[in-house]
């Protein structure tokens, strides 16, 4: 039997350190094409004979999507590759043109919501999971250069930001960090509000 | 010698450890009513020889205080139970490798607020190691963890509203709040590395004095 | 989260490797039957090791399990291989992280750090490869702790 033509366009999709690798589909007439997805990081490919890793949540699926996240956890450059299957027939590995690092993945600025209660600034931050933490800025309007910095760790609904003076307007902007990458996401829209009083 | 050992061993042989008090349990092999007897014996992991617990030695009950052999947090241990009923035994069952430091539950810690009119003060104290008798140095788990932080929650009774604040010291003041209000505390403890967590102290609630 | 190594100073990000070794902790030192012998920890515990001669030993520890621990680890468990990977490519990046101090000759090894470093490759050397990759991986946690005292 011919082989089955390996998989083709091969990419990852990565935003805010969740890996996809994505591929387009081998089309058979009459026959179910299964996918199966493989990982070769730096260790493997230097120490380990340049041995690949099978992905068993991506083994014989037949969507066009794996989720590589779970095997992409540290940050050195990755080898990745797929292989078609129709059972009796199998095609060659495709594989990613290039390494994928985790450190290119594309960091959101974080949505973020800021709330006045009383004389007290409070900010909900969006949750994205245990590799992020937030650096926060806040400042009284007009004196960018007093600008304060709270780096919040572990989000909780409300974060309580600072009290502030009576009748005086505030502004905050946040940014995202990934402590894994040492990389900073851009910082979100600024937006400001005034305290009570 | 040993006795001939066809007695079903003890089950679920386990460590539960709060606060470094580190408590041996297990279950009583499984189809034996009464009457079973335990022994036990510990190991310090790398260390060549099990050691035998005497106050645990010949004992009924299903569970074995190992608190004292297992103090060096910065050791790990295993522990192995052998189950006597009627000139029978089981074998020896041991643990999994125990570690103390990154195993132990932490307690929540200690909440002791005070309000004035407009602000609260809220003094976090971490729970102590557990120590074997009064007269020891007390150990705060603060000093075993460096990392250690302080989520604190406060709720205003009257709008509903809940604040969360994250805090590395163990003295926290919020100013500029309501008078004549009812403000309600509680606080977890979080360590980072390892990844430790307490539950929830219970909520201690203070009312802001009146505006006078 | 910043490490200080004796003069050594790295920023490092230590909670995915723990995460991995938690996962499979139990599977690991599963395998491990020889209660008696620490490849890491005895006689000597890594604890006595004075803060100036840190970072010689990591720097030897981490080549250690580079190249004599990870790639004797394969199980017929494909989701403990998945971890091991993940640690062991942690390992390349945390090394690379102390390359610098390295070149810089901030890892100055002191006859402490000779003697235990030694000791640690008898410890090693005494069990059968497998064995002694096997209990060294399962001990991951003794380092990991001792590396976390000095932030």
């Amino acid at each position: 039997d011919a082989l089955l033509p390996a998989p083709q366009n091969i990419s990852i999709i990565s935003t805010n350190m969740k890996h996809f690798l994505t591929w387009s589909p081998v089309s058979i007439q009459g026959e179910t094409v299964r996918y199966s997805v493989e990982f070769q990081g730096e260790y493997e490919r230097d120490y380990a004979n340049e041995s690949w890793i099978p992905i068993c949540e991506c083994s014989l699926i037949t969507v066009t999507v794996c989720n590589i996240t779970e095997d992409i956890s540290a940050t050195v450059p990755y080898n990745l590759r797929v292989r078609a299957d129709t059972g009796s027939r199998r095609s060659e590995w495709g594989t990613l043109k290039g390494f994928f690092n985790r450190i290119t993945t594309y960091l959101t600025p974080p949505l973020m919501k800021i709330i006045v209660d009383g004389y007290h600034l409070l900010v909900e931050l969006e949750d994205l999971g245990p590799a992020f933490q937030f650096c926060v800025l806040y400042w009284k309007k007009g004196q960018e250069s007093r600008m304060q910095q709270k780096m919040v760790k572990e989000i909780s609904s409300t974060l309580h930001l600072d009290t502030m003076e009576a009748g005086t307007e505030y502004c905050v902007k946040a940014q995202t960090y990934v402590e894994a990458i040492n990389r900073s996401s851009n910082f979100s829209e600024m937006q400001c509000v005034r305290a009570q009083g | 010698g040993e006795l001939y050992c066809s007695l079903p061993n003890p089950r679920n042989v386990h460590f539960e450890s709060i606060n470094m008090k580190n408590v041996l349990h297990w279950s009583a092999p499984d189809g034996t009513g009464d009457g079973v007897l335990y022994k036990v014996k510990y190991s310090v992991y790398g260390v060549g020889k099990w050691i035998r617990k005497s106050e645990c030695r010949n004992i009924s009950r299903t569970w074995c205080d190992l608190s004292s052999e297992t103090a060096d947090y910065e050791e790990q241990y295993y522990a192995s139970v052998k189950a006597f009923l009627h000139g029978m035994c089981s074998d020896w069952t041991e643990t999994a490798r125990f570690s103390p430091l990154t195993e132990t539950k932490i307690d929540p810690p200690m909440v002791s607020i005070s309000s004035t009119e407009k602000s609260i003060s809220i003094i976090l104290t971490a729970p102590e190691k557990w120590k074997g008798s009064p007269e020891e140095e007390s150990i705060s788990l603060a000093q075993v963890y460096p990392g250690l932080q302080y989520n604190v929650s406060i709720l205003n009774k009257k709008t509903k509203k809940r604040w969360w604040f994250s805090v590395s010291n163990t003295t926290l003041v919020v100013p500029w709040l309501e008078p004549g209000t009812v403000y309600c505390v509680s606080a977890q403890i979080h360590v980072t590395t390892p990844l430790l967590h307490s539950a929830f102290s219970k909520e201690y609630c203070i009312a802001t004095l009146k505006d006078k | 989260k910043l490490f200080h190594f004796g003069p050594c100073r790295i920023s490092m990000s230590m909670n995915e490797i723990r995460a991995g070794f938690a996962a499979i902790k139990d599977n690991i030192q599963g395998r491990d039957p020889i209660r008696t012998v620490s490849i890491l920890s005895h006689p000597h515990s890594l604890h006595k090791i004075k803060s100036s001669e840190k970072c010689c030993i990591i720097h030897h520890l981490f080549n250690f399990y580079v190249d004599k621990v990870f790639k004797y680890c394969t199980t017929e468990d494909s989701y403990v291989n998945r971890k091991i990977s993940s640690i062991a490519n942690s390992f390349l990046s945390i090394k690379r992280n102390l390359a610098p101090c390295h070149n810089q000759n901030m890892c100055k090894c002191g006859q402490e750090s000779t003697e235990k470093f030694k000791q640690i490759l008898t410890n090693y050397r005494g069990l059968n490869v497998t064995s002694a990759a096997m209990k060294s991986l399962g001990e991951l946690d003794i380092l990991l702790d001792w590396m976390e005292k000095s932030r």
